[in-house]
């Protein structure tokens, strides 16, 4: 009689959910905080690690560089970054670094680090040192300043953000993480991407949808601004010379 | 009190913009300008994207300056036909501006053209009137008689075809210096996101002669034809005009514009344009005074430029 060998443990996976898939834009709106719980599953219970990444939808970015001419600080010529999300934060359990190594990293786009922008109208093809299509990035040696300049103007704005304690075991294999969107979060469609690592490796990843829109007023203006500008802006001529005029009546009376 | 604005899509306080439009609409009223090279630059600065804080401050110039338009005009001292046809050229300028500013823009210079504008008209704008309205108040206070104005005109204006008389302001002048002054105005109006009325008014007095009288109501009447149109071009094309924005400055606004209308009434007209130079010229500078200083960061994110 054959002893079956035990059967190989089966794979681990990741669960997770938002308190909220859908934040409305009111006039009262002044930022959001979304949690984020989910779960870990695995039977053989190894180390695991959490990465959860958000982004916003995609808002090409316009940068320029400040240098001085003849005594004046005047800018540069914009460049102009393609695939940048208007919103991104990478929460994890540990420092990405220790979790794992840069190829995974990088092509999850995990980190500030690995934010996939790139700017292509800067970049051309060109033969050099005889060899064809070489892709030339006329930022040159600078490019990673440049780089860093979006990720660091951004985070200062409150729209880019990485925490490596953001994602917290808050019991065994139960885990928490929380999103902070400013109110200059752009309006849109989000994806929470959840990642479990073990040992440097991905092993399972879900994705999760959220929402920002505008609702109530705020909608109801927006859509007429977009949709019937014109008349959108006849009325707003409308408003403000009637309310001129409204006040010299009343000033006239008193 | 927060609100968040639909369009420029940030987050206000209220009552603070209320409070401003009624300070800026004050000021507006009592020197006959339209306060958007005051009120652009605050805007701006509580990181509202200058886009749309150009084109709903065009909102809130027209009301106020329509506030104040009436109150001038029961007083008689609005010169209608000149005020028309300074607007018809400030309508040719302000669509040539707005293309001037979209080519600004995709160079990205657009920075550096509203600084230097700023710099450089509201200083050579408010130096001259300063030196020009500090001359007349100590001449006053010397007892010495106001000095005796030329009432030779430009030859200029009788020269040209096309003459029109305009009775308020007892000309008998060609239309077309009006008309380019009107152009010029127009296209500083677009690229700086204001009615013009810092040039207008100085223009009327020193370049056209008229009686200073009616040079305040005159120079708010076509700013109203302007900015009111201009609200209309930018809500069709570019869809920036915040009419939430808009609504409340003007609230204060208006209010603070008939205020002004009245408190002109008490100081003298020398007293007033010295006031106005000051302001003028500090805004000027200020607004200059970024292209000199060391920026803490030599990059710069263009938002709301980058659509």
């Amino acid at each position: 009689m054959i002893v079956a060998a035990p059967p190989p443990p089966a794979p681990a996976a990741v669960s997770a959910a938002l308190t909220e898939t859908q934040v409305r834009v009111t006039s009262g709106f002044r930022g959001a905080r979304i949690v984020l719980y989910g779960a870990v599953f695995d039977p053989a219970d190894r180390p695991s690690d959490v990465v959860v990444i958000v982004r916003g939808p995609e808002q090409p970015i316009r940068i320029a560089r400040k240098s001085r001419v003849a005594g004046l600080w005047l800018n540069g010529r914009p460049v102009v970054f393609r695939g940048a999300p208007g919103f991104y934060m990478a929460a994890s359990t540990r420092p990405l670094g220790e979790i794992a190594g840069f190829g995974p990293l990088r092509r999850l786009g995990a980190g500030l680090d690995h934010l996939a922008i790139a700017a292509p109208l800067e970049q051309r093809v060109e033969t050099r040192y005889g060899v064809r299509d070489m892709v030339v990035s006329r930022l040159g040696a600078d490019y990673l300043d440049w780089r860093r300049a979006v990720v660091r103007l951004k985070t200062e704005a409150g729209l880019y953000a990485a925490d490596s304690a953001g994602v917290r075991f808050v019991d065994k294999n139960l885990f928490r993480a929380q999103i902070s969107l400013p109110a200059e979060a752009p309006i849109g469609r989000y994806e929470a991407r959840i990642i479990l690592f073990q040992d440097g490796k991905p092993v399972s990843i879900r994705d999760r949808d959220l929402v920002v829109e505008k609702a109530g007023l705020e909608r109801t203006l927006y859509l007429f601004a977009k949709q019937r500008p014109w008349t959108y802006g006849l009325v707003s001529v409308i408003v403000a010379l009637g309310a001129g005029w409204a006040a010299s009546a009343a000033f006239r009376r008193s | 009190m927060h609100l968040y604005l639909p369009i420029a899509e940030v987050s206000v306080n209220a009552p603070l913009l209320v409070a401003l439009g009624a300070v800026v609409g004050f000021i507006s009223g009592l020197f006959g300008i339209g306060g958007g090279f005051l009120m652009t630059p605050v805007l701006v600065l509580m990181g509202i994207p200058p886009v749309v804080a150009v084109a709903s401050e065009a909102n809130h110039v027209a009301a106020s300056s329509v506030s104040s338009v009436i109150a001038y005009s029961r007083k008689r001292v609005v010169d209608f036909r000149m005020g028309a046809v300074l607007a018809s050229g400030g309508v040719v300028g302000a669509v040539i501006g707005v293309e001037v500013f979209r080519w600004l823009r995709l160079i990205g210079q657009a920075d550096l053209a509203v600084s230097l504008s700023y710099l450089v008209f509201l200083g050579v704008i408010g130096g001259l009137m300063l030196t020009e309205s500090l001359g007349a108040i100590l001449r006053r206070r010397r007892g010495e008689p106001p000095k005796p104005r030329r009432e030779r005109r430009p030859l200029l204006l009788y020269a040209l075809p096309l003459k029109l008389k305009f009775p308020r302001s007892r000309l008998y002048i060609s239309v077309i210096p009006p008309i380019l002054l009107g152009v010029f105005v127009g296209i500083l109006s677009a690229i700086m996101g204001v009615g013009g009325g810092f040039i207008l008014v100085p223009a009327m007095v020193y370049l056209l002669r008229m009686p200073a009288k009616v040079v305040v109501g005159t120079s708010l009447f076509q700013i109203v034809i302007t900015t009111g149109l201009t609200s209309v071009l930018q809500a069709g094309r570019n869809q920036t005009v915040d009419i939430v924005l808009a609504t409340l400055l003007l609230i204060g606004g208006v209010v603070g514009a008939q205020l002004g209308a009245r408190a002109s009434g008490r100081f003298r007209a020398e007293e007033l344009r010295a006031l106005l130079a000051l302001l003028v010229l500090l805004v000027g500078l200020r607004m200059g005074l970024g292209l000199f200083v060391t920026p803490s960061d030599p990059f710069v994110l263009m938002t709301g430029a980058g659509g």
